[in-house]
């Protein structure tokens, strides 16, 4: 909710930003039913674990729908998500270890020890 | 660089499966890539050493396993990721990894007292970059460097969950942990995560990043 000690940023999103009089009563219904932002966030991460109720997905999308800030946040945990899965092959990318040739023939060792 | 060299002779010889096992060049070819996950999973050089082992053992046993629809690398990565989900799960055995300090940071400079964000310090948008951000190095070592900040054991079980991929009741077993406590600590890890992505990366400009 806007008030005057937490304005909203010039880059305020959110379809309902509550600047009208009637905006103003859909945004004070909307944060009557539906969590608070705190709340919010914790349940979308529990949504990345198992299905929320559908009374609970249709209260997050009512939320949204003034909360710019908890939409974004909700598609950059399914972006974490996607990231974190991609960078197994990614991590090679990111240092310059090596095995040692000790570690490399010992292992090369083991290798050949098992196929006979 | 000699690495992107190197994943595409990987890519050559998927056209050619059944080439027989080679395991000697399983390692030559792939061996410091899988060693660097490992590392980084594990932290230390020695049981990296033995994870890198017995995935190329594991892979030498299964060779009729890896089929045409995976590229070489792909498939020793998978069997890399078991190695490395076997090491957590002796380890569960063995150690905490209930984080109870990390459990107890609330966030509280992000939200108002009645539970709104406050707005200025809200999540920004990362539209449009964050597509491309995906094809460069420089991401991924924040990405990296962003991991790295986490308190030791969340860093752990958040990789468990979302780079091995293991199920959520499945790490509360392994790691003897009720299924709440993982649940906030994901919660914290995301959190987290996704703040210093945006301060290190999307919140950059592109010559001010590393």
């Amino acid at each position: 909710m806007a008030t005057d000690d937490n304005p909203r940023p010039p880059d305020d999103t959110s379809l309902i930003p509550g600047k009208t009089w009637l905006g103003k009563k859909v945004m004070l219904f909307i944060s009557y039913h539906t969590p608070r932002c705190r709340e919010v966030v914790r349940i979308l991460s529990q949504g990345m674990e198992h299905e929320l109720p559908l009374s609970m997905r249709m209260k997050l999308w009512l939320h949204n729908l003034m909360c710019c800030w908890c939409q974004r946040y909700m598609k950059q945990l399914q972006y974490l998500r996607k990231t974190a899965h991609a960078f197994p092959k990614k991590v090679g990318e990111t240092s310059n270890e090596v095995l040692s040739p000790e570690a490399r023939s010992r292992i090369e060792q083991a290798l050949r020890r098992d196929i006979k | 660089m000699t690495f992107m060299g190197k994943s595409a002779q990987g890519a050559q010889y998927t056209s050619t499966p059944g080439a027989g096992s080679d395991p000697k060049r399983w390692l030559d070819e792939h061996g410091d890539f899988l060693y660097r996950y490992a590392l980084m999973r594990v932290r230390k050089p020695e049981v990296a050493e033995d994870v890198v082992q017995e995935t190329l053992l594991a892979a030498l046993r299964s060779h009729g396993a890896f089929g045409r629809q995976s590229s070489e690398r792909t498939w020793l990565c998978g069997i890399l990721k078991n190695k490395i989900v076997d090491y957590f799960r002796k380890l569960g055995r063995e150690a905490s990894f209930t984080d109870l300090q990390f459990l107890a940071d609330e966030y509280p400079e992000k939200f108002v007292a009645e539970g709104w964000w406050v707005h200025v310090k809200g999540p920004k948008e990362w539209q449009p970059e964050a597509e491309s951000a995906l094809q460069r190095d420089e991401f991924w070592q924040t990405m990296r460097d962003c991991l790295g900040k986490l308190p030791q054991r969340v860093a752990d079980v958040f990789m468990l969950r979302e780079m091995e991929e293991v199920g959520g009741k499945e790490i509360c077993r392994m790691l003897a942990i009720s299924e709440n406590n993982l649940w906030v600590m994901l919660h914290r890890a995301r959190m987290a995560l996704r703040e210093c992505l945006e301060i290190n990366w999307f919140d950059r400009k592109p010559e001010g990043r590393p």
